[in-house]
């Protein structure tokens, strides 16, 4: 994969991030950098090792009984806007991307 | 909709909400329909940080169950993965879902003329509900938020590309709800957003292309033409309708010469059209990742053979004892295996009409004409269910009985069950009632008769001069007399009798 400033412009358009042209120049060649270090764990020979994952069998998951929730209030008392009970927010986040 | 020139080529994926008391990966209540926006959440499903996701065992068994009612292979190891994308129904910045391991896969469901491969089915949490609308003295877009809906089990079920018209999808679309009910993983509610399905549609030349291990591949040099996804279908209808609709949208911007792009498209129920949402020319990246949170689940052979004792007789498998047992037609079969309850209802009747008539065809048949007729109109004056409709089997069996027995007109008959739905009024009592009074008039009948003949020389002499016709008149006037209780077959009879 070749890390050029349209690849961290992709990175950056899907973590919803505007880079300019100067930023994309400076953070360029140091994302290259980040990824060339991470490279190496890639030359470790992992043919025949299991991933480091636990197992569990089916009957410990949770049962499903309901339990409480939080009040509406302590849910938005983070929330910077707000209108009838609902978080409201404004800007572009919309475009593009699709939902579930 | 058949094109000389053009195959249809669609693929179906179905979202279905499982019907759980909690949510997905914490014990927040599902309940949230017309619910206080907000309330029904968690740290965990508000994706807050630090919050830890415990998956729901009775999630994953509905999600196993519908795998089993579709022939499904089912994975013995459950791995969840990250489904990364920034949109603010999304709290934690990614949804959790399956991506390379679904639970069941490589399944089908057969159709009346075809059968409809499933690729697969995961599981995964629901979002949250958005509505986006805009600031009047601003003017400036904004999207209100209600986390209620976010992580409710959710299943997708997805076809192959296998699926060659808008009513072979419907009738899939149809029996995957019907499998919901039947064996209540979902009420799989359109309406409420329960169930919803987004078709992948494309068009392509006959000849051109082949359809090959699940993948529609081109033959030769030829292009494929470009897929459409369509969203926001309402209901079973809209999916039909919107296929319909887009096929034909579709063949036109080709024949005209221009070349379809890769596209998502919002169904219009209210324009009955297809319009413009996005272009897809980019291959989503969703940077999916191994769901470091969640262990990996082992099933085991004993946990798939307890939920497989949740399976129930299916649509597809009463239409087909209704069809070779009960001898009914294909019709008839779909429609009354169509609603669990109907059916249940039906078999119950079908049953008990046997014990007295000996003859399982004859009361099914009568059963069905029951249920069918009368019943179903009654139902759908009312708005409500079978269950709900506290019917009596032994008064319908005797009903069916006197019925059968010819001892009624099918018209008098239906009248009385009318009767006694509409003014919940005793069948047997009406029934009884018309027993008494047909008795008394069978003696009177002949009586009436010969008093009709005597009152109407002229209709009397047109039928000895040749004119057969004028009995039907006669008829008519010793049904008047008797308000229609006689039989006019046996007043015929009597009527020739005495003429000739």
């Amino acid at each position: 994969m070749k890390i050029d400033s349209s690849f961290l412009k992709h990175i950056a358009e899907l973590s919803r991030i505007k880079l300019s042209k100067k930023e994309l120049r400076k953070f360029t060649p140091q994302m290259r950098t980040i990824l060339e270090s991470v490279k190496v764990l890639k030359e470790v020979d992992t043919t025949n090792v299991e991933p480091m994952k636990k197992h569990v069998p089916f009957s410990d998951l949770r049962e499903d009984t309901a339990g409480k929730s939080i009040e509406q209030e302590d849910v938005l008392s983070n929330v910077k806007h707000m209108e009838n009970g609902m978080v409201k927010v404004y800007g572009e986040v919309f475009g593009g991307i699709e939902e579930s | 909709m058949e094109n000389s020139k053009y195959d249809i080529v669609v693929g179906l994926e179905i979202h279905i909400q499982t019907k759980t008391n909690s949510k997905m990966f914490c014990p927040c209540p599902t309940g949230y329909f017309q619910k206080e926006p907000n309330t029904h959440v968690c740290p965990v499903c508000l994706g807050l940080p630090g919050a830890l996701p415990v998956p729901n065992k009775r999630a994953i068994e509905l999600c196993i169950l519908m795998g089993l009612a579709t022939n499904c292979d089912i994975d013995h190891e459950i791995y969840f993965d990250r489904k990364h994308y920034f949109y603010p129904d999304l709290p934690k910045g990614y949804q959790i879902s399956q991506y390379k391991r679904p639970i069941c896969s490589d399944g089908y469901i057969k159709l009346s003329d075809t059968v409809v491969e499933i690729e697969r089915i995961h599981q995964e949490e629901d979002v949250a509900k958005s509505t986006h609308h805009t600031e009047q003295d601003s003017n400036k877009a904004y999207s209100l938020i209600d986390y209620n809906k976010s992580g409710v089990p959710l299943i997708e079920i997805v076809t192959k590309p296998c699926i060659r018209s808008a009513s072979q999808a419907k009738e899939y679309a149809t029996r995957v709800r019907q499998i919901a009910r039947y064996l209540n993983i979902s009420d799989a509610d359109m309406e409420k957003g329960q169930m919803r399905c987004e078709p992948n549609i494309s068009i392509q030349e006959k000849g051109k292309w082949e359809y090959k291990n699940g993948v529609i591949l081109p033959i030769g040099d030829y292009e494929l033409n470009a897929k459409v996804e369509i969203k926001n279908i309402g209901s079973i209808t809209a999916v039909e309708k919107s296929i319909e609709y887009e096929v034909e949208r579709l063949i036109k911007e080709l024949e005209s010469g221009e070349k379809g792009i890769q596209q998502t498209r919002g169904w219009n129920a209210d324009k009955g059209i297809t319009e413009f949402q996005r272009s897809k020319e980019t291959v989503d990246d969703y940077r999916y990742m191994q769901e470091p949170d969640i262990p990996v689940i082992n099933i085991s052979n004993e946990d798939i053979k307890r939920i497989s004792q949740e399976l129930v007789e299916l649509p597809n498998e009463r239409i087909h004892r209704y069809m070779n047992i009960y001898k009914l037609s294909r019709y008839d079969a779909n429609v009354l295996s169509a609603d669990r309850d109907v059916a249940i209802f039906f078999d119950n009747l079908v049953i008990s009409i046997e014990d007295e008539l000996k003859d399982l065809p004859s009361s099914a048949k009568l059963a069905s004409n029951c249920i069918t007729g009368t019943i179903f109109a009654w139902l759908n004056k009312k708005g409500i269910t079978i269950s709900k409709a506290n019917l009596d089997i032994s008064d319908l069996v005797q009903w069916n009985l006197v019925l059968n027995s010819k001892d009624i007109t099918k018209n008098k008959a239906e009248e009385l069950l009318k009767e006694s739905l509409d003014n919940n009024k005793d069948l047997s009592d009406l029934l009884d009632n018309f027993k008494k009074q047909s008795s008394e008039s069978a003696s009177n009948l002949e009586n009436i008769i010969k008093k009709v003949i005597v009152k109407n020389k002229k209709a009397v002499n047109d039928y000895k001069g040749g004119n057969k016709a004028s009995i039907a008149f006669l008829v008519g006037q010793v049904m008047q007399i008797t308000k229609g209780s006689a039989d006019p077959n046996k007043t015929k009879s009597i009527l020739i009798k005495e003429l000739e």
